[in-house]
């Protein structure tokens, strides 16, 4: 390598050098300039080489090459910052004029040793502490690290509420197919219901399959109810313990089996955790999106009103951080609650209820589009949509029951609807999908209420529109037709509510 | 040694045949209900991590077991060779004008969009004479983020664009979790209230199709709205399970992919057969309107009723006269 050679290479090559990708990186300025060259006076070419012809270049030709590095030092990791191609160039043309002799160096004896071909010096190079130094991945490096830091604000909310909420027992499900074959075969079942493992089955199962007793003691299983009827070929049956011709269905359908103990132990240990969680919690220090007296507020019991909402004063209730609405859009065939057709629902002064908060509003099939247009009329921003995974017995999704029209329905839609910027709201600590078991007919998953109870504190205003009676719920205001009666205990919404029932315009509607 | 070694084990084993018969095994009558909302808090466990049959969806339901692979044969007997049209995203509408104006070529499937961040989807939607590319009846599936999908809210509901296409179902797909490649990490916003875990696509419907007499065209009620990545799901812009969910309902063979967006090496763009794929980054370019009118014509439009797949396949209740 001669110094002529990279000078003329600087000279060539001096606009791409500065650029994307290489951005004067040194090392890799060499790689090109290795890459570029194929003759056998590169093969001894080291960095070190390199380096020392840039110095020389540096020496030369003062001001040719600006570095980033202090005090001219070259390293690997030193960035070429500017390069002066008329200098060089009249550096090239003395060198050329002098026949190049005298600054031609050839100190290939220097100590270096010569090792490897020129490929694998080369990758030996792009090895090396590739991802340190290179100043564009450091600048990706800190995009990606800025981008994916998650607040101080949600870890610590999730933490605090991972201290202070309270667990619910939880029971794992075993997925264990022998286990569900052995037992169908040990646990006696009659009319729909399990009996106990008889002693000597138990240790006959023991010796035939030694987890079992293990697993037993800590999952759920579900044991297959074979009665004479049952065609075990036919596969299972698609409602499960919800299926209303259990004496005559011919498909497979289950029984939960969890040992009493089993019972007992987990409630006992979600008691004793709770309990520890209850000590802590006069102390998080972290009191973000709660109130000041979070600890010592008594929780509000449940309170409802039953009313025709067409006809209701929505300003009796006050101000809301959450509303839920399980509207029953028109779209949909006869439910057994009373009707309130879609026009009628979009009218009602829903932006009465929050000056800033969440709406959550349930919605299906063509009501998607219109449950985003009615949140859009009632001065909110459409933000989410949280899924409810509909699951069965065995904690499957629902796949099989034509659910849908022209696809099955493992899930139902949520819209999340922000308004105002509320800065209290406790954000990120749950995902936007929730699991949950189906029930009655339109009867929606309780886990939305511990979500929602999450993000805007335990002791926040929530209310829940088109609720019924196992709708209600401490700490929430129920406002629904198919309410038992009234139900009020914050004194001004009572008051408010006295006053409304009292309106003389009322009373002859009435009358 | 051996012999105290055998009388220990003896006493191990009896000791746990005590313990044994003192557990008892009677079965509680209670029904429990897990939490996993609240487990997640408490665990870190995702909700959708519980649900026992991501895996095989199907399990414990042999006649939809039979079905999907029946389906699956004879939809891979009746499918074009894969085909790659690299193209870069703003050469699009002119390639597929071209096909449309000089090459007569339509598509009773399109797909547009797949599982990243940054598609262009919109100037998509708005350039495409998108009722000329897709023949009636026809069937659209736009898959994007859930963000995405919301703001292209407006212009599908316009009154000329849902009189075109009228949006039928919505679809889902729900990465296993955080680390995951699908997982939508560019998606949380600061306004999120929620962890973001969802990818959404809209189906859409053009033309008349009826489920009770259409049976030739659609098979309804096969797969559901809702899918979830798997252990064996590749890494790639688009899950195989999107294109099977299409595959499954619409018995068409003329089906088109177009990813208005930048992948990159991370999520490669695969070729599917069956499928002519069009994007910057698919890994073939093999596409030539007239080979592809060639092999349509060998194979045909619809892959052919079977009475096997008939039987088997649910259909709407029939109506009484």
């Amino acid at each position: 390598m001669s110094t002529e050679q990279v000078l003329r290479f600087l000279i060539t090559n001096h606009e791409n050098l500065l650029l994307a990708p290489l951005y004067g990186d040194l090392r890799s300025i060499f790689c090109v300039y290795l890459s570029c060259f194929q003759d056998d006076d590169i093969l001894a070419a080291t960095f070190q080489l390199f380096s020392k012809a840039l110095q020389d270049i540096c020496d030369i030709a003062d001001g040719s090459l600006a570095l980033n590095s202090q005090a001219g030092e070259m390293y690997q990791n030193s960035r070429v910052e500017f390069i002066d191609v008329s200098l060089l160039k009249l550096m090239h043309e003395k060198i050329n004029s002098l026949g190049g002799e005298r600054i031609k160096r050839r100190d290939f004896d220097t100590g270096h040793h010569l090792t490897g071909s020129h490929l694998e010096r080369m990758l030996c190079i792009l090895n090396q502490d590739a991802n340190e130094n290179k100043s564009e991945n450091i600048l990706l490096r800190k995009l990606q690290k800025l981008l994916s830091t998650c607040p101080g604000s949600i870890q610590l909310a999730k933490e605090r509420e991972q201290h202070i909420s309270k667990t619910v027992g939880y029971i794992p499900i075993c997925t264990n197919e022998k286990h569900k074959a052995l037992l169908a075969t040990i646990v006696p079942t009659s009319a729909h219901e399990l009996g106990s493992i008889p002693g000597f089955k138990l240790s006959q199962a023991k010796v035939n399959c030694p987890g079992l007793i293990d697993c037993l003691q800590r999952k759920k299983h579900f044991i297959p109810n074979i009665k004479p009827h049952t065609d075990i070929s036919l596969g299972d049956c698609s409602y499960l313990d919800t299926c209303h011709k259990l004496n005559s269905c011919r498909y497979t359908h289950y029984l939960q089996y969890i040992p009493e103990n089993l019972c007992k132990t987990i409630s006992a240990e979600t008691k004793l955790a709770n309990k520890l969680n209850e000590n802590q919690k006069n102390y998080p220090f972290y009191t973000h999106g709660n109130c000041c007296s979070n600890f010592v507020k008594q929780d509000l019991p449940e309170q409802w009103i039953q009313c025709d909402v067409r006809k209701f004063d929505f300003t009796v209730l006050g101000k809301f951080s959450a509303v839920i609405a399980d509207p029953a859009w028109n779209i949909h065939m006869n439910l057994p609650y009373g009707t309130c057709n879609d026009n009628e629902l979009l009218e009602l002064p829903f932006e009465t209820l929050q000056d800033e908060g969440i709406l959550f509003l349930w919605v299906t099939g063509r009501a998607i589009e219109m449950g985003k247009e009615f949140l859009t009329k009632w001065g909110y921003i459409v933000l989410h949509e949280i899924s409810w995974v509909k699951t069965n017995q065995l904690s499957r999704t629902i796949v099989t029951g034509r659910t849908g029209h022209w696809l099955n329905h493992s899930k139902e839609h949520l819209l999340v609807g922000l308004k105002g910027n509320p800065i209290w709201l406790n954000r990120k600590i749950d995902t936007d999908i929730i699991v949950s078991a189906t029930r009655e007919t339109s009867r929606k998953p309780d886990e939305l209420y511990g979500l929602i109870e999450r993000l805007v504190g335990p002791h926040a205003r929530k209310l829940e529109f088109f609720g019924r009676h196992h709708n209600l719920r401490p700490g929430w205001f129920t406002i629904g037709n198919q309410l038992p009666g009234v139900c009020i205990h914050e004194l001004d919404v009572k008051k408010r509510y006295e006053q409304f029932l009292a309106k003389p315009e009322r009373a002859h509607k009435h009358s | 040694m051996a012999v105290s070694g055998q009388q220990d084990q003896d006493i191990v084993q009896i000791n746990e045949n005590k313990r044994v018969k003192h557990v008892r095994f009677k079965p509680t009558k209670e029904i429990q209900q897990n939490d996993y909302s609240n487990h997640y808090i408490h665990t870190g466990v995702l909700p959708h991590q519980h649900i026992t049959n991501t895996e095989s969806p199907v399990v414990g339901y042999p006649k939809l077991q039979k079905l999907l692979a029946l389906k699956e044969d004879q939809i891979k007997q009746y499918a074009t060779n894969p085909f790659g049209c690299k193209v870069e995203i703003d050469q699009m509408v002119p390639t597929i004008n071209h096909w449309i104006r000089d090459e007569q070529l339509t598509f009773d499937v399109v797909m547009i969009g797949c599982l990243t961040d940054n598609q262009f989807i919109y100037p998509l939607l708005t350039q495409l004479a998108l009722d000329r590319l897709v023949s009636k009846p026809g069937f659209l599936f736009i898959w994007a983020s859930a963000q995405k999908i919301n703001e292209l809210n407006r212009l599908l509901n316009n009154e000329t664009w849902a009189k075109k296409f009228r949006r039928s179902e919505e679809l889902v797909f729900v990465p296993i979790d955080k680390n995951s490649p699908f997982y939508p990490g560019l998606e949380q916003d600061d306004n999120s209230i929620v962890d973001k875990m969802q990818w959404h696509c809209w189906m859409c419907i053009t033309g008349t199709v009826r489920r009770s007499t259409d049976g030739h065209l659609i098979h309804c009620n096969i797969d559901t709205d809702l899918g979830f990545e798997k252990k064996d799901t590749r890494v790639g812009a688009v899950p195989s399970h999107l294109y099977r969910v299409v595959e499954n309902f619409s018995t068409s063979t003329k089906r088109l992919h177009i990813i208005p967006a930048r992948t990159g090496f991370e999520k490669p763009v695969r070729p599917r057969p069956g499928w002519v794929v069009m994007s910057p980054d698919i890994l073939l370019n093999n596409f030539s309107p007239k080979r592809y009118k060639q092999e349509i014509s060998v194979i045909g439009c619809n892959v052919p009723l079977k009475n096997e797949i008939e039987n088997l396949r649910p259909k709407s209740p029939i109506q009484k006269v």
